[in-house]
């Protein structure tokens, strides 16, 4: 521990340190005249800056590298301007990023040639125009300066073309043979091309092995469809359809698959503009606590490995109720606790009740068998077709564990004599159970395609840099089917090659442009002679309209499983045998993004947590332990062990240690090295997400970890105002009688600002899940800096959004709420009467706004801010940035320097933009959802509105005259012009009941 | 007039200066310790302190280089140290303008014994205190902008702020402080230069004396000019203290928005300013041998004024408290509870032992004249009056939304630039004993017996 302690501690220290080390080594020598070293995207310790020179050296390098980027290969000045391009005016391109057997529509918003922003494409059915952290984080890794820029053979620079050259030699040898020995791993896709590049693949090489596998993938909620039907289908949910709402460990609003789509359907439900809206309703059961556990009206908080009993209960339950889920022969449900048998029983009514309109959602961290008992439920329910439909995966390589083991052992028993892994980092990411490293060690000829030069290329006979998909032609098939098109931005910023060049390669031996290679799938199936209108159509679109996979009518029978739960019949934890759950990180993913330092310091939205992965426990765990939080504790299972610090998260179920996966790389790059702990180790190929029989121990020693909120009690302050809906509909006043205060009245007369336009934003914290797409969407548009784990842990982020978490009720098994702060724009803004130089000061149009050349710098103005969102550059954070994170800056807003305060500005840039456009266009007004403000537009659930609130028909007007707005902290008569609205929950009387006697926390006490 | 008549009379009767010296002793005595050879002590302390200050050189350099992420600031506690050095060393500089200008108005004779360095420590402190606002901001390069000065980009500074008016305070109080302190140097310049043996000095003294040769016409020059400046000084001494605190009363932070703010920092400003001059009288009178001139009569009044102005802080100490509860504002009964029960209870505790427990000791006429005692207590004062100014700007760490709540802790800088103020202040306090006339000859001469031949019959030739 000590060893992994020091080299985690100070990230910035360390990461100088191995430059260093390096510095003595031939191979740095090789990186000074190749790299653009420096400028991680975190503020260094102050201290070690000793790179200048290298910076400019460089900078200098780089000069001729970043030029203006458009479809033409070769670099050339705008002798001849390309058309539509107009310096200042930026423009949209549609495409996609590839997730897992998703493909998430994105619209990317360039300037000259640099793609500076990421939205969804509102006509993308998997992000109906949001933007999940991941997506719009991608911008950064596209740029990241840490990213693989040379092919390299055993270590040593190469190019691409002797790689060709390579590979041809290699083909004729395997062709020789059918390809016996020779095996491609790549991570699951699910795209035309890529697909039909495979099957040309096995055809050339028949004997060939092709394993797609992936660390974090839908594989339990195929293969339990595939349990269920027999056919590898994938259940898309309609929310907004659905009146009831069972969750099993599904955190589908945040971490599952389709989290933005289901997210925004699930809002839908419950919005509640007027107090007789209908409202949804959310039975969570978790072990973690979630975002989708967060937003819940009755949350169970039990062990994960419970979940499956719990499942069994509720069709037990059903089928006593007369809906026979059919998962029954002779084996009876395990033993559940009179507390866990009441609970199905409620919810059990309530499901029945609104048959046809509710629906039962498994998450994928269950096996296979439970998600397949959820859809057996369904189809009692009468939910298939309505609330959940089942579409066939098609074009799609499914991720495959099984065959993944498989050719571990066949590496390792020599049988592998070529392996081709591509865009996966199987040296890193693999599971404890099984030993890749030591298969790879057997293989010859070992072919890594990636981002990065990774832990998996250090181990490779041959490395090569990939294309972002930012930076290349593909394809891909969203969840429900609809065909996406994917194509750049910018050529490949490093010179890399998308996987579809080299499928290509492997198949034909030729070296293709990636454009070319997508065409040829698209001629044979886009109608003969509309190919090319229909090609620029789709590229316009970003989609094929209406090419979702129609609704699969499967055989929902249950037989398989019934029989496979006789087999392998379902058992529940011992009470006190502790279980271990990895879930994907938020910030990491499942370690790709850990190189990506908006993620990295994007705070988990439960812990608060940035930069570390943690041991989570509940209090109550902690308590018997005798640990608390940074404590470090040993987790020891299947002869692994790991040691890390403890986080305590209220809520959270006990017995159960919940930890994140994608963390502790070595070679993420400068800015993910040796951040958190890799909890890969403890993970089994079998049992993935959750182990049991994990022992802990504290280890001694603490560390430290970087929380971005100290403090989860509100109080007993109305700072997040919250009733019940029922309770509401009553009382619609009360919600504004929260706050007592005596008349607002001002001394003097004030500003009326009843003229011109009125900015204003309305924020529904009922439809908040906290998820922070807002607060990177808002780094990515206003330039905000990074400042490393260090400067995080004093107190330093930079966010001008942040996500506020709150807990309330009994510490061992609470509420969470979260509330989004931005700058309130108070009309009589505290922050400006204080500072000497009128650095900040109000515009006509009741903007707060922050003068960044004006400001000295005195903070007079953050500390007199009661909201606390000014944020201060204490160091020069963007100094060190390399050229290209540079060329990731919106040129619309001004990069700020050291010494000033920030802050957010409602996106002014966005309303002048908007002000422009409508000036141009015969001096007419704006109209009211002109404006997006950034956080508004990557809002998944559209909790956040934005307009005109001098114009009562816009829609932040309407909403600020709901009944549910309140001004937070409104009695200090500082005017906001953000309101909240507050949050409903929509529980029911019975379950109140059962909550009462037993409480929120299942599993044997 | 009568009335002033009668308090003018009384301490005539009382024999401030003990052992009857002759206007020579005095002016012996004094001009000695400029005159004479530099004691070897006076070399080591010099020696310490301005390497001490000194250090603050490369400490603000580096501060200037990298910026104020050195210190421990963060949001919310974007004040610190810096801020907390600074209202603490306005306090300091508190005393001496008090002494030589109010007490002067009040006709309290007895401060002529130590209005001289009093207020010499008025100065130095606010230097101390100056240092901290100029270096404390982001751009420190572009400080100037507070000021009004009239430019081509139609910037003007904001006349809302009170740290403007914090800027005009202190610096309208410097600036009468320096003249009051200068004018009232100026006869005994002239005595120095009148004794002087050696050219150089006799040229140096000869220009900071201006030309006084002690005619009548001077004399009454000098007089008039002074009273003006006392008058001027006496509301600036209440000014200044309260225009500080108003950089946190005007403030909505809950636990700087209160009202008994203004006279709660003038008490507190005098209790450690004395408490201050205390220190170092004891330790002038004690190197320099003035037992005569500063006499235990001297100190024990200071320590009445330590001990009435100790209760009028303890007193601000607990209404605070009351009225938090009377408000029924549940953000400002929490920021007080928090005070005392909080993560900085300690600092909390720490002030209120030593600023209102330690001066209880002076109610004991023993202990008022202890030295030892009253020169621990003094020191104490100073330490608790420091953790005052502390408990005031870290209740920035809870105000209020509980998400944004953080704790603060200082770096090494913080403590440095600290340490360094300590460094400057004793420099230029040192300098100023070894050049300067410590105590006012001509004053002290003014409270003799001898000054007043023909009044109540003490005449004595």
């Amino acid at each position: 521990m000590s060893e992994q302690k020091s080299n985690n501690r100070g990230t910035g220290k360390d990461y100088w340190r191995s430059l260093d080390q390096l510095a003595q080594s031939e191979r740095y020598k090789e990186f000074l005249q190749r790299e653009f070293p420096e400028g991680a995207s975190e503020h260094s310790n102050a201290w070690s800056r000793r790179n200048f020179l290298g910076i400019m050296g460089a900078s200098l390098a780089l000069a001729g590298l970043t030029g203006c980027r458009q479809p033409e290969e070769k670099i050339v000045p705008y002798v001849r301007p390309p058309e539509e391009v107009i310096p200042g005016i930026p423009q949209q391109y549609a495409t996609a990023m590839p997730f897992g057997l998703d493909a998430l529509g994105l619209v990317v918003e360039s300037h000259v040639g640099r793609p500076t922003k990421i939205e969804g494409n509102a006509h993308h059915p998997s992000t109906l125009g949001a933007a999940s952290v991941f997506m719009q984080a991608e911008l950064l890794t596209m740029y990241d300066p840490d990213r693989s820029k040379l092919v390299l053979n055993n270590g040593r620079e190469s190019t691409w073309d002797s790689f060709v050259a390579y590979w041809r030699e290699r083909a004729d040898i395997h062709k020789a043979d059918r390809g016996k020995g020779l095996a491609v791993l790549t991570s699951p896709f699910a795209s035309p091309t890529l697909f039909r590049l495979k099957n040309e693949f096995l055809r050339a090489y028949r004997d060939a092995t092709w394993v797609s596998w992936e660390p974090i993938s839908e594989e339990p909620v195929v293969e339990g469809m595939r349990l269920l039907t027999g056919e590898p289908l994938m259940p898309v949910y309609r929310l907004e359809k659905a009146e009831v709402i069972a969750a099993f460990d599904c955190d589908f609003v945040f971490s599952e698959p389709g989290s933005i789509v289901n997210a925004r359907r699930f809002m839908d439900g419950r919005r509640v503009a007027v107090d007789f809206d209908p409202m949804n309703r959310l039975y969570v059961a978790e072990a973690a606590f979630t975002p989708t556990g967060a937003v819940a009206d009755h949350r169970l908080a039990l062990q994960a490995g419970r979940i499956p009993a719990l499942l069994l209960g509720l069709a037990e339950a059903l089928l006593n109720l007369g809906a026979d889920p059919g998962v029954f022969q002779r084996q009876r449900p395990p033993q559940l606790t009179e507390h866990e048998r009441a609970w199905c029983l409620e919810l059990a009514k309530d499901l029945l009740i609104r048959r046809g309109k509710s629906v039962v959602m498994a998450g994928r961290k269950q096996p296979a068998h439970v998600h397949a008992i959820a859809m057996a439920i369904n189809a009692a329910l009468g939910g298939v077709g309505q609330t959940v439909s089942l579409k066939l995966l098609t074009d799609a390589s499914l991720p495959d564990t099984q065959a993944f083991a498989s050719l571990i052992n066949d590496m390792k028993g020599g049988r592998v004599q070529t392996l081709i892994t591509i865009g996966l980092n199987p040296a890193y990411n693999t599971p404890g159970s099984l030993d890749f490293g030591g298969g790879l060690e057997r293989v010859e000829h070992r072919i890594h395609m990636g981002l990065y030069a990774d832990e998996t290329a250090a181990k490779s006979t041959w490395h090569l840099p990939q294309a972002h998909f930012l930076e290349s032609w593909s394809d891909a098939r969203a969840a429900d089917g609809t065909i996406t098109f994917m194509q750049p931005l910018i050529a490949p910023l490093y010179g890399g090659h998308s996987d579809v060049e080299l499928y290509s390669l492997l198949v034909t031996g030729r070296d293709r442009a990636g454009y070319d290679i997508v065409r040829e799938t698209w001629q044979d199936r886009f109608p003969r002679g509309l190919f090319e209108s229909k090609w620029q159509q789709t590229l316009h679109d970003g989609l094929v309209e209406g090419s979702a996979t129609p609704d699969e009518n499967a055989d929902l029978g249950a037989l398989r499983l019934v029989r496979y739960l006789e087999q392998h019949p379902v058992s529940a934890p011992a009470a006190d045998e502790i279980e271990l759950v990895l879930t994907p990180s938020m910030a990491t993913y499942d370690g790709r993004y850990a190189n990506n330092g908006w993620l990295q310091e994007c705070p988990d939205p439960v812990t608060k947590l940035a930069w570390d992965n943690a041991a989570c426990l509940s209090p109550a765990m902690a308590r018997r332990l005798g640990v608390k939080n940074e404590d470090v504790v040993s987790l020891r299972i299947g002869g692994k062990s790991v040691d890390m610090p403890v986080w305590i998260v209220p809520g959270q179920a006990d017995h159960t240690v919940v930890t994140s996966l994608g963390y502790g790389r070595t070679a993420a790059g400068r800015v993910g090295n040796g951040v958190g702990f890799d909890t890969y180790p403890l993970r089994s190929h079998l049992e993935p997400y959750v182990r049991r029989g994990v022992t802990l121990a504290p280890a001694g020693g603490s560390y430290p970890l970087a929380n971005t909120q100290d403090h989860g009690s509100m109080e007993g302050r109305p700072l997040v105002r919250e009733m019940a809906v029922g309770d509401y509909r009553k009382h619609p006043g009360a919600i504004a009688e929260m706050e007592e205060h005596p008349p607002l009245k001002s001394l003097w007369e004030e500003h009326s600002y009843d003229t011109g336009y009125q900015w204003g934003m309305s924020i529904d914290l009922n439809a908040c899940i906290g998820c922070n797409a807002c607060t990177i969407a808002c780094q990515a548009e206003n330039n905000i800096p990074l400042v490393g784990k260090e400067q995080t842990r004093k107190g330093r982020e930079m966010h001008w959004i942040r996500v506020d978490r709150y807990f309330n009720g009994d510490v061992d098994q609470p509420e969470m709420v979260h509330q989004p702060v931005p700058c309130q724009h108070c009309e009589n803004a505290p922050c400006e009467q204080v500072c000497p130089v009128a650095a900040t000061v109000h515009d006509k149009e009741g903007l707060n706004l922050m003068v960044y050349n004006r400001c000295i710098g005195t903070r007079y103005c953050s500390n007199n801010c009661p909201y606390k969102v000014r944020r201060f550059n204490f160091f020069n954070y963007t100094r060190d940035y390399a050229e290209t994170i540079k060329m990731a800056q919106n040129p619309d807003v001004t990069v700020r320097s050291r010494g000033v305060m920030e802050k957010c500005t409602y996106c002014l840039q966005r309303i002048n933009e908007a002000r422009q456009v409508a000036k141009k266009d015969g001096n007419r007004e704006i109209r009211d959802g002109e404006i997006l403000t950034a956080c508004q537009q990557a809002c998944p659930t559209r909790a956040i509105v934005f307009g005109n609130i001098n114009d009562p028909d816009s829609e932040v007007s309407t909403a600020r005259a709901r009944n549910r707005t309140y001004y937070l902290l409104g009695y200090l008569n500082v005017k906001p012009r953000t309101s909240y609205m507050a949050k409903l929950r929509n529980p029911m009387e019975s379950m109140l009941n059962v909550e009462k006697t037993y409480g929120k926390q299942g599993g044997d006490r | 007039m009568s009335r002033e008549a009668k308090v003018t009379s009384q301490p005539v009767h009382e024999v401030l200066i003990p052992g009857d010296p002759s206007f020579h002793d005095i002016t012996h005595q004094v001009s000695a310790i400029v005159e004479g050879k530099t004691p070897k002590a006076w070399y080591v302390l010099f020696t310490i302190s301005a390497i001490v200050a000194s250090s603050l050189v490369f400490q603000i350099g580096y501060l200037i280089w990298e910026g104020i992420g050195i210190w421990g600031l963060n949001i919310p506690v974007a004040w610190g140290w810096a801020i907390v050095n600074f209202v603490f060393w306005v306090g300091i500089g508190h005393a001496g303008t008090l002494i030589s200008a109010i007490l002067f108005m009040l006709r309290q004779r007895w401060r002529t014994s130590i209005n001289r360095f009093a207020e010499a420590m008025t100065i130095f402190a606010v230097i101390c205190a100056l240092l901290f606002p100029a270096i404390h901001v982001g751009r420190i390069w572009v400080v100037y902008w507070m000021a009004p000065v009239p430019n081509q980009m139609a910037m003007w500074p904001n006349f809302r702020s009170p740290l403007l008016w914090d800027f005009f305070a202190v610096g309208t109080y410097f600036t009468a402080s320096l003249m009051f302190w200068y004018v009232g140097l100026i006869p005994d310049l002239a005595t120095i230069r009148d004794r002087a043996a050696s050219k150089l000095k006799k040229i140096f003294y000869g220009i900071f004396s201006l030309g006084w040769r002690g005619g009548n016409r001077q004399w009454r020059h000098y007089e008039l000019a002074y009273l003006v400046l006392a008058g001027v000084s006496t509301p600036l001494v209440l000014s200044v203290h309260s225009i500080v605190s108003t950089d946190f009363a005007t403030s909505v932070v809950p636990g700087w928005h209160t009202t008994i703010f203004p006279p709660y920092f003038v008490a507190g400003a005098i209790f450690s300013g004395f408490a201050m001059v205390l220190t170092l009288a004891i330790i002038a009178r004690k190197v320099y041998g003035l037992e005569n001139l500063i006499t235990m009569k001297h100190l024990e009044r200071i320590n009445l004024i330590i001990l009435v102005t100790g209760m009028m802080v303890g007193y601000a100490y607990s209404m605070e408290f009351f009225i938090a509860w009377y408000s029924g504002n549940i953000y400002e009964q929490f920021a007080f509870v928090n005070r005392a029960f909080g993560p900085y209870a300690w600092a909390y505790w720490i002030m209120v032992s030593c600023n209102v427990l330690v001066p209880q000791v002076f109610w004991f006429k023993k202990y008022r004249r202890h030295i030892v005692v009253m020169f621990i207590a003094s020191i104490l004062i100073n330490v608790g009056m420091w953790f005052e100014r502390f408990v005031i700007v870290i209740t920035l760490a809870s105000d209020y939304l509980p998400s944004s709540w953080d704790y603060y802790s200082p770096t090494v800088w913080d403590v440095g630039l600290l340490i360094g103020s300590f460094g400057l202040f004793f420099t230029l306090f040192l300098l100023f004993l070894r050049f300067l006339p410590m105590v006012a000859m001509s004053e002290v001469k003014g409270v003799l017996p001898q000054a007043d031949p023909h009044h109540g019959g003490t005449h004595r030739g």
